[in-house]
């Protein structure tokens, strides 16, 4: 039981993470229909910014954490602009190579530059663990649940409330009508990839703080799974991605805890497959009809 | 079949001389182990590139986990020639048959099994199952006892060679190519162009991209065996996500749908990350910004989906040295498209598409709706519609935007599932076939935005159409039997006689983007007419024409009636072409029929004028009504 | 000076030549109607003016400025709104989030909240229904809702495309009086319909499309009565 629990909590930890960053490709996915391989890398570029300013510099973590989100949404949006913006009419196909070329980019640019060796992040929090009844709550993902559902929280309000919140809905929705209210679209999309890339860049930090290492590859898998999350709860929904984050990071807490930690990625990947058979578009998501 | 026999002649030539080139140079010495491995490897990377492009180039989906199949035919290959080996006492190059077929034969098997499932969703879905699917087969590989787990399996017998790995190689596209140009492959290629498209012409679309992934595994799965005997050691993290990439890489790079630009980028990117060892640190990330770069840039591809012909290029030479000398060329005859002595001498005449007989009883009507309808949500979209089409005549549907015309085509030919109601075809109810058994049974149809297969020539398209009355199996199309000979020259004869009729017989080869509108809609028609329906449905044929095209058009149908012996319903917007050509008419408005008759009745039926022109007369019903509504008191 | 000047607009799809040198024009305070039948080139027309689609060639005035060259997104700042073809309401939005996407360019909240009374006064339902999912409105309703959100933008010029198609005879009736109304407090509008006879009973002035030309032009009450408008919808 107070197994369990401790990888219960653990799953959630994770999931947090993932839920932050699966927000991002939920985002790009809702308003122009991408899959954004290279989201995973941007939070690999989040983290070696934070390291670099921080080790190399001696900044604080507040002022590389800042720096390191806008890094991340410059990078992001430049991407988007460069790479994207030309490829929005061509067949779905495109996009998707070209999203899988940008984020091998980023990760053998950042493996020239730094070396795939890991390096360590440098210590920002030592709080000893909370103990109730033999279970560990470490204070790491006592504050990464708590700030990551904080920031959803703050997206989704964002989202539903704000005027441009509001554009973002309707570009998602409807390019051309959209237009014809007078939102400007190549900005509001260039936003939201902003908004993903911040959001990346924090969940860069919470992750870097959980484990602290980071490397060049340190995106691909926190990426993917967060993509699988943001796919699992229903893609382009921010609930979605929430629910889909804690779920895969639970699944996969309890496998490695339970089962075997070699077989968590196949549990957790074996979840996607089942419920896109059941559910193609997700557990939150409404079903797509194709006009004949 | 002279031409033919040439080009055979001509590529045979052509892989023997490279092949003997290179095994002397290798037995000589000339070229040493290490090249020896580099030119095997890239005959592996040629076999996967080449197999990848048939689910993403020629099928057109994305697959991301093509290096899984590679990985469950290596480490199958390499399990089962140790055990030969080492409990058996088998020689190790004996076992190669054995095992490279078990290898391919499992990577098959998990093809289908992921196939089946995954290909229910579309494009970006499906990309993502792949995915899944490839690290779901390497994190089970990496678990698995028989498969040695973390550490994988090695001391696997080195048997593989230049030999064994060119032969096959060459095997494999050989197969593609033929597979490419059977009817089997068409079918393949029109999903790709347009899935629906497809589906409406005969092709099971559930059924090819299945069959198209299996087989596609088979090879990788052979590839995977290879390697396993080249390399003497396997282990499941080679065949990761990246692996994969790195073929997909390749397909993107030679042109998706093209197998010469398979072969060429697999070549050149196996070849060159050895020749500049010194930068393989870049050579990733040459391989991103190249994927990018052709993205935006050449989306097609080195080749786009053009094959290199080594007889093009051998009778361009001999074209150009005649010139050169001045030497007339010998007046041949032009290769018919017909029979000729020989052809029917040899006992091979062309064997032709089917053409059903459709048995009717007199008075019996052919198409028949009973109180059809469809409701999509608490939205009756269509609501008992009562529809009879009788042996030869030219029916139209006409009724103002979002009447349900639309609708209840796409519920006659089984896009969509009506909710009340039965459909009769000749007397048998056809609610719940699918599309491709309806066409097998009779209905052809036209879509409202023309959907051709693009990048088909004009011929091709036509061909496709043909496919629910052909027989030949893919293994009669892949070895070229005689089946296949005299299949494909029947409808190659069928498909330039409809042509014929349509004078369109001149740009047989044309692409079917390059014609001009009108010319498209015209092709649209006559690839419905291929596959010998009894029915035709068109959808607003005369969509766009100017008011020449469309008496051609007026024309056009009534040859088709006539010559074909078909009963045709049309779609149409354009008054003077339905009231021009239709003997009856049905009158839809809100997915309900208000009216029926002879254009004439039609024209001055008031409630269809009303329903089109509107009235502007206001009962005094009407007033009260209004003024209700705008009280909020409805 | 006209309101709207359209000069030889070209716009091509791909091969197709949609409109043919097409030309007309809206005076201040007027309703203008384009009618024809469906596939004439109706909404291929609004979509150029509103650069949704790009033209080949032609001019389009408004107030007196050339409007070649510019996004799509900057015409509502000038005064022109469009009620699209099919509606496009944002079906995910509420019947208010959508009226507040209309007004989207605007700055002056107190100027929008009149004009969001506007918006009731001529349509009651939608106050009814204010915080429903626009998706789950019925056709009726989002054909009123799309109108709102239209004029939420405060427009100089309303455009309207086919706002009769899908609704029932007395619903169009009801949309048209508004639209009547609508004039009669200001607003230069330009009706693109299907429907023939409603929109020439409301109109001062209107063109006739036929395959991408026009080819009649007058004023809509004597057209009403042409035999001539009779044939180029249901044939001779």
């Amino acid at each position: 039981m107070v197994l369990f629990l401790n990888q219960f909590i653990n799953g959630l930890g994770i999931g947090a993470i993932y839920a932050l960053i699966a927000l991002g490709y939920t985002m790009v996915y809702g308003i122009v229909k991408l899959i954004n391989f290279a989201h995973g890398d941007i939070m690999m570029v989040g983290a070696y910014t934070a390291v670099i300013l921080m080790v190399d510099l001696s900044v604080s973590f507040p002022v590389a954490l800042v720096v390191s989100m806008l890094v991340c949404v410059l990078i992001g949006v430049v991407i988007e602009r460069v790479a994207y913006k030309p490829l929005r009419e061509s067949p779905r196909i495109c996009p998707l190579i070209t999203a899988i070329g940008v984020s091998y980019l980023l990760e053998n640019s950042a493996q020239l530059l730094f070396s795939a060796n890991p390096r360590p992040f440098p210590t920002v929090l030592s709080i000893p663990p909370i103990v109730i009844g033999g279970v560990n709550i470490s204070f790491i993902t006592l504050l990464t649940v708590v700030v990551s559902v904080l920031l959803m929280i703050a997206l989704q309000y964002f989202v539903m409330t704000s005027r441009t919140g509001k554009a973002m809905r309707a570009v998602s929705e409807d390019m051309g009508a959209a237009r014809l209210m007078g939102i400007n679209v190549n900005i509001t999309i260039s936003l939201t990839f902003a908004v993903g890339c911040a959001l990346a860049a924090i969940g860069a930090m919470l992750y870097c703080i959980a484990y602290p290492s980071v490397a060049p590859t340190m995106g691909m898998m926190p990426g993917l799974k967060a993509f699988i999350a943001a796919v699992l709860g229903g893609i382009g929904l921010i609930p979605g991605a929430m629910i889909g984050g804690f779920i895969m990071g639970i699944a996969e807490s309890l496998t490695k805890g339970f089962v075997s930690s070699q077989l968590s990625d196949a549990v957790v990947y074996g979840i996607l497959i089942i419920v896109l058979l059941f559910k193609p578009s997700g557990l939150l998501g409404k079903a797509q009809r194709e006009k004949v | 079949m002279k031409r033919n026999l040439k080009s055979y002649v001509l590529n045979l030539s052509a892989v023997l001389l490279i092949y003997i080139v290179i095994s002397s140079l290798i037995g000589t010495g000339a070229i040493n182990k290490y090249y020896t491995g580099i030119l095997i490897m890239i005959g592996i990377n040629v076999i996967m590139t080449v197999s990848l492009n048939l689910t993403t180039g020629f099928l057109g989906e994305l697959a991301l986990g093509h290096a899984g199949f590679m990985s469950v035919g290596a480490f199958t290959a390499g399990v089962i020639t140790k055990a030969l080996v080492e409990q058996y006492g088998w020689n190790a190059t004996a076992c190669l048959p054995v095992s490279l077929l078990a290898g391919g034969l499992l990577a098959a098997v998990m093809g289908f099994l992921i196939g089946v499932p995954a290909l229910r969703l579309k494009g970006d879905y499906l990309a993502i199952i792949t995915l899944g699917f490839g690290e779901i087969i390497r994190v089970i590989i990496q678990n698995l006892q028989i498969t040695g787990g973390a550490s994988g399996i090695s001391r696997i017998p080195r048997v593989n060679s230049f030999t064994l790995t060119y032969v096959l190689m060459i095997l494999v596209i050989i197969v593609m190519f033929t597979l490419g140009r059977s009817r089997h492959g068409r079918a393949i290629i029109s999903i790709r162009e347009n899935s629906v498209a497809a589906e409406a012409t005969g092709v099971s679309v559930t059924r090819y991209k299945i069959f198209a992934f299996t087989f596609a595994a088979f090879f990788a799965g052979i590839a995977g065996g290879l390697y396993a005997h080249q390399i003497g050691r396997v282990s499941a993290a080679t065949f990761d996500f990246n692996k994969s990439i790195e073929y997909l890489v390749m397909v993107v790079l030679g042109g998706m749908g093209s197998i010469t630009g398979s072969i060429i980028a697999a070549s050149v990117l196996t070849l060159l990350p050895e020749l500049l060892r010194e930068f393989s640190d870049y050579r990733m990330l040459l391989y991103s910004i190249i994927l990018i770069v052709m993205m935006l840039f050449r989306p097609k591809g080195l080749m786009g989906t053009a094959e290199f012909s080594l007889t093009f290029v051998w009778n361009s030479l001999f074209g150009w040295v005649r010139k050169l000398l001045k030497i007339q060329p010998k007046v041949k005859d032009t290769p018919k498209a017909g029979l000729t002595d020989e052809s029917v001498k040899a006992g091979h005449e062309p064997i032709m598409p089917d053409l059903p007989a459709y048995p009717l009883q007199e008075g019996e009507p052919v198409l028949e709706t009973r109180n059809l309808g469809i409701r999509f949500g608490g939205l009756h979209a269509a609501e008992e519609v009562n529809l009879r089409l009788y042996d030869n005549e030219i029916v139209g549907l006409i009724g103002p935007n979002g009447a349900g015309k639309t609708t209840v085509f796409n519920m006659l030919t089984g896009v969509y599932l009506p909710t009340d109601g039965d459909i009769l075809l000749l007397g048998k109810s056809i609610v719940g076939q699918k599309t491709y058994e309806i066409v097998a049974n009779g209905i052809a149809r036209t879509f409202q935005n023309i959907r051709l297969f693009k990048s088909m020539t004009v011929l091709e398209n036509v061909k496709v159409a043909f496919h629910t009355r052909m027989h030949y199996s893919p293994a009669t199309g892949i070895f070229r039997l005689p089946r296949y000979v005299r299949e494909e020259e029947g409808i190659d004869l069928r498909a330039r006689e409809l042509l014929r009729v349509f004078s369109m017989e001149d740009a047989a080869d044309t692409p079917a983007d390059g014609l001009p509108y009108g010319q498209q809609r015209k092709l649209e028609i006559c690839r419905a007419l291929a596959s010998n329906p009894k029915v035709l449905l068109l959808d607003e044929p005369a969509a766009g024409m100017n008011p020449i095209e469309t008496k051609e058009l007026m024309e056009t149908i009534n040859l088709i009636r006539d010559r074909f012996h078909i009963t045709i319903l049309l779609i149409e917007h354009d008054m003077k072409l339905v009231m021009g050509i239709c003997e009856r008419i049905y009158v839809l408005n809100y997915g309900r029929v208000i009216a029926e008759g002879k254009p004439a009745e039609i024209r001055n039926n008031p409630e269809v004028v009303r329903a089109y022109l509107g009235h502007s007369d206001q009962t005094n019903k009407a007033q009260a009504e209004l003024e209700a509504i705008r009280n909020g008191n409805a | 000076m006209a309101m709207l000047e359209v000069k030889g607009l070209n716009v091509y799809y791909g091969a197709i030549h949609a409109l043919h040198d097409v030309s007309f024009t809206v005076e201040q305070g007027e309703i203008v109607t384009l009618i024809g039948a469906n596939g004439a080139g109706k909404t291929s027309t609004l979509h150029a003016i509103s650069h949704l689609i790009p033209a080949k060639s032609g001019t389009i005035t408004f107030k007196g400025e050339n409007l070649n060259g510019m996004d799509a997104f900057k015409l509502v700042g000038k005064g022109m709104s469009q009620v699209p073809e099919g509606r496009r309401i944002f079906s995910a939005m509420t019947v208010l989030e959508n009226l507040e996407m209309g007004a989207y360019s605007r700055r002056n909240k107190s100027e929008m909240l009149r004009d969001l009374d506007m918006v009731f006064g001529h349509f009651p339902r939608l106050k009814e229904r204010v915080k429903q999912i626009a998706g789950t409105l019925s056709g009726g309703e989002q054909q009123m809702l799309a109108t709102g959100r239209a004029l939420m933008a405060h427009p100089t010029l309303l455009m309207m495309d086919e706002p009769s198609m899908g609704l029932s005879p007395i619903l169009v009736e009801e949309i048209f009086a508004i639209i009547r109304d609508i004039n009669r407090e200001g607003t230069t509008i330009l009706l693109v319909e299907q429907n023939a006879h409603m929109a020439l009973s409301i109109a001062n002035r209107a063109y006739v499309l036929e395959t991408g030309s026009i080819t009649m032009e007058g004023k809509a009450a004597e057209l009403l009565n042409d035999d001539k408008v009779k044939s180029a919808y249901l044939g001779t």
